[in-house]
């Protein structure tokens, strides 16, 4: 408990020292925010159009679809914020850089994710709270203590998943040279969250599910609150796979790293 | 004025040869990431799947078989090949120009004895052409294959080809005036982020065109987008165009190619005081 | 001993950035075990690196935006450094070194040397038992070397701070290190105080001679004719003898050990051989004798 104490004191020592820094380059914060936000509505956008032209997708009506996006959107921020520096480590494994966070009397995981805070996500997770309000709105979802908690403990799943993803490809560059297009892909992936898992052939709900579970990353959780009727025992197991998918790709990420930096220069 | 002409022509000959080494330079590059493009070429091939499934059920959705224009495989076809068509255009040009103006490198750069926009537009290009190759005409016959080849082969190949090599020129113009912005702006993801939202957005590669409301797709088609994605994808894809429509398209293209490369070209020069006020 | 400053000296690719992972607990040894403060680094990294400070040049791992004196608060607390030692530390550096308008800038916008100097204070910053140096002054100019030498070496009398010195410039080890270890290809090749080392090596002398007119070009070629034909003029006459050849400029240089030949010898026989335009005598320098170490633990190995 002390030591948990400790890491959030300097965490947040880090973090604050960060934002004042970015801060004093302005117009860069101000470009990054508007290039979030872009990306946000260019999707709100094609989403907008795709249902001008069709009623639904596989019985999921347009707002459905919309409250599975704005989900995702707040899902994944904790990554895009917390775990940004993940981008980085291909190419402190290649320049054989990354040995400079193996002298700290710190846990390493923590302290190489600990550098960077990316506030631009905020941008994003502020589109996606907005999205989901405005959805529970249109399809009258109840509101009580217990299903906002739901929602909290659906939503914190879902990142631990997609988080786990992000740290298994980038981890990779640890074990293998050149891997540096593999958490492009990854996150490509996350691009198809957003679309309810039935959509897929069974060959792809299991790839989807089990292999790269980017459906943990919207569909599975949000089943609770949209279409409590259709619950399925994945959503249920959600936060124990989430819990136990992150913790594998923490060992896998910290093994990599002991590995790597004694090898390299 | 009869020598000055002759050294005119000699330096021009030394700068094909400079070019072509560039095109080398960046196919060779490109072919060290073998791993890179075959995980680009996996990653196709899911989103194929991806899109598959996703339009399947929309189409599901309504009763009939056409929607604006455009049949199920109409969609699924154009959709996969403008996200293949990204992967192969797509070539880092302004993260590269930001990079090099943030470290410096760009002095050296502008050392060389080939001017700024030449010395990216040729190594681009061989980067280009590789990665066209590598994950283009497979993800192309992975789709004729799948859809028992209904993509029509014959003619409209030609005007394809022809119009994408446009279509990556307007694209290396437009990239190279976004990247000479970094000389004003540290945030090359902001910048970066934006365009390749504008640019995919509005030349219909996340959407179809065809699907636009009215009013939108009027104001797109006074945009240079929709001649980087759209125009080569619809020569591709229908094979009974009139005549003149394809005339009409590659001209419209042309025409564009040639307004975004002097205001690409304006730009830059402007700019590049910024560089030598700076020291780079 | 504590308090020392040790050279770690050895070629590039001789061990010598593994030895420091190994010692500040990043590797895991392959065999044998290494004790660093009566801890085994490897089972207690992060405890180990409370009382170890590290700098690899070049590299800093100091946070890249932020000015200096706020990647010092962040360290004082992830050391946990009391108030008070670290306002003492402070005010010893300001009584060591003028830093004063270094503490607002960031990192990113200083220059090499003032990098270095930071992660160098960073290092000390927590008072560690134990500071790894990997190559502190490499790629800076002179003056910059000597300031950051003299601060080493005032920290390490002030704080009796161990530190351990990785290098390939004499100029450090002749400045710093009292006590120097050289290593090659894994193995230790010498452990012994540098004065030892001097006087153990003290019957070599290096004797340099010109063999060209004053202010004539000299080129590449004709430097290694030169110093080939030395080597075939002395080895003819004096066989058995080693002697260790080198160019430098214009001079061939022939390192000579007098207990077995008097250097006067050695110059007269060449003289009569050929025309000599200069001369020059000197007393060995740490770089040959280490050239001299390695050299023959190079023959020793071919012997066996």
């Amino acid at each position: 408990m002390k030591k948990l104490k400790f890491y959030i004191k300097i965490y947040f020592k880090i973090l604050s020292q960060d934002i004042k820094s970015r801060m004093s380059y302005r117009s860069d914060f101000v470009i990054s925010m508007i290039g979030m936000i872009f990306t946000n509505a260019a999707e709100l956008a094609a989403f907008y159009i795709m249902f001008l032209n069709f009623p639904s997708v596989c019985g999921w009506t347009y707002y459905e679809m919309l409250f599975l996006y704005g989900f995702s959107l707040v899902a994944l921020t904790p990554m895009q914020c917390l775990f940004e520096n993940n981008w980085n480590l291909g190419g402190y494994v290649r320049r054989g850089d990354f040995i400079k966070y193996c002298f700290r009397p710190l846990n390493l995981f923590f302290y190489y994710f600990s550098e960077i805070f990316d506030i631009k996500g905020l941008g994003q997770l502020a589109m996606g709270i907005g999205t989901l309000v405005y959805t529970w709105h249109k399809l009258q979802l109840p509101v009580s203590p217990l299903i906002l908690l739901e929602l909290v403990i659906a939503l914190v799943s879902a990142s631990l998943f997609f988080i786990a993803i992000m740290n298994f490809a980038a981890g990779a560059s640890f074990y293998l040279i050149n891997t540096g297009f593999l958490i492009g892909t990854m996150s490509k992936f996350r691009d198809y969250a957003k679309y309810p898992v039935t959509i897929y052939s069974k060959g792809f709900r299991f790839l989807f599910t089990f292999i790269i579970p980017i459906a943990f990353i919207a569909y599975y959780p949000s089943l609770v609150i949209v279409r409590p009727d259709e619950i399925s025992i994945l959503t249920w197991l959600a936060p124990v796979f989430g819990i136990f998918f992150f913790y594998m790709s923490y060992k896998f990420w910290m093994y990599g790293a002991r590995k790597y930096s004694g090898t390299g220069s | 004025m009869k020598t000055m002409k002759k050294t005119g022509k000699q330096y021009n000959k030394i700068n094909l040869r400079a070019y072509g080494a560039l095109m080398r330079s960046g196919i060779m590059e490109t072919l060290q990431f073998r791993a890179s493009a075959i995980v680009m070429l996996f990653g196709n091939i899911v989103y194929l799947v991806v899109i598959y499934n996703l339009w399947k059920a929309i189409y599901a959705s309504v009763d009939t078989p056409v929607v604006n224009g455009m049949t199920f495989n109409d969609t699924m076809i154009y959709l996969v090949l403008a996200s293949a068509q990204f992967t192969f255009m797509e070539a880092r040009l302004v993260w590269l120009m930001g990079w090099s103006i943030q470290d410096g490198d760009i002095v050296v750069q502008l050392l060389r004895p080939i001017s700024y926009e030449m010395y990216n537009l040729f190594y681009i290009i061989g980067q280009n052409m590789c990665s066209f190759v590598a994950t283009f005409i497979p993800t192309f016959i992975i789709v004729e294959i799948v859809t028992h080849g209904a993509i029509p082969i014959g003619v409209n190949i030609l005007y394809y080809l022809i119009a994408v090599l446009i279509g990556s020129l307007i694209n290396f113009a437009v990239d190279f005036f976004v990247g000479t912005i970094c000389l004003y702006t540290q945030s090359i993801w902001g910048i970066n982020i934006m365009k390749e939202i504008l640019v995919t957005f509005l030349s219909g590669a996340t959407v179809p065109l065809a699907f636009f409301p009215e009013t939108l797709h009027k104001i797109v088609m006074f945009l240079p987008f929709h001649a980087i994605y759209n125009t080569p994808l619809t020569l591709l894809i229908h094979d009974d165009l009139p005549i003149e429509q394809i005339a009409d398209m590659i001209l419209t293209q042309f025409v564009w190619l040639v307004i975004v490369l002097v205001i690409a070209k304006v730009f830059w020069r402007a700019s590049e005081r910024v560089i030598t006020v700076n020291g780079g | 001993m504590p308090g020392e400053i040790v050279g770690y000296l050895g070629p590039n690719g001789a061990g010598k950035s593994t030895t420091i992972k190994m010692m500040t607990g990043v590797l895991e040894p392959t065999s044998g075990e290494i004790i660093v403060n009566g801890k085994v680094p490897y089972k207690n990294r992060e405890a180990n690196a409370q009382n170890i400070g590290v700098v690899f040049g070049q590299r800093t791992q100091l946070w890249w935006a932020l000015p200096l004196v706020e990647s010092f608060k962040i360290l004082k607390d992830i050391y946990r450094i009391s108030d008070k030692d670290y306002k003492d530390m402070l005010e010893l550096y300001d009584s060591l070194i003028d830093i004063g308008d270094l503490y607002s800038k960031p990192i990113r916008q200083m220059s090499l040397g003032q990098r270095t100097l930071s992660d160098i204070l960073a290092a000390f910053l927590h008072n560690p038992s134990v500071v790894f140096l990997d190559e502190p002054t490499i790629g800076l100019d002179v003056s910059m070397k000597a300031k950051i030498r003299n601060f080493i070496s005032s920290l390490n009398q002030e704080k009796n701070t161990t530190v351990i010195l990785t290098t390939h410039d004499m100029g450090d080890v002749d400045a710093l290190c009292k006590r120097i270890i050289i290593i090659d290809k894994g193995t230790m090749l010498y452990d012994d105080d540098i004065e030892n080392l001097r006087q153990f090596f003290g019957a070599y002398r290096t004797l340099k001679v010109n063999l060209n007119r004053r202010n004539t070009e000299v080129t590449e070629k004709m430097r290694t004719e030169q110093l080939s034909m030395v080597k075939k003029i002395l080895s003819a006459q004096f066989v058995n003898i080693p002697f260790t050849y080198d160019t430098e400029e214009d001079w061939v240089s022939i390192l000579i050990d007098e207990s077995r030949i008097p250097l006067m010898k050695v110059l007269s026989y060449l003289q009569e051989q050929t025309t000599i335009y200069d001369v020059r005598l000197e007393e060995i320098s740490t770089e040959s004798v280490i050239k001299k170490i390695y050299e023959n633990n190079e023959k020793d190995r071919k012997a066996i």
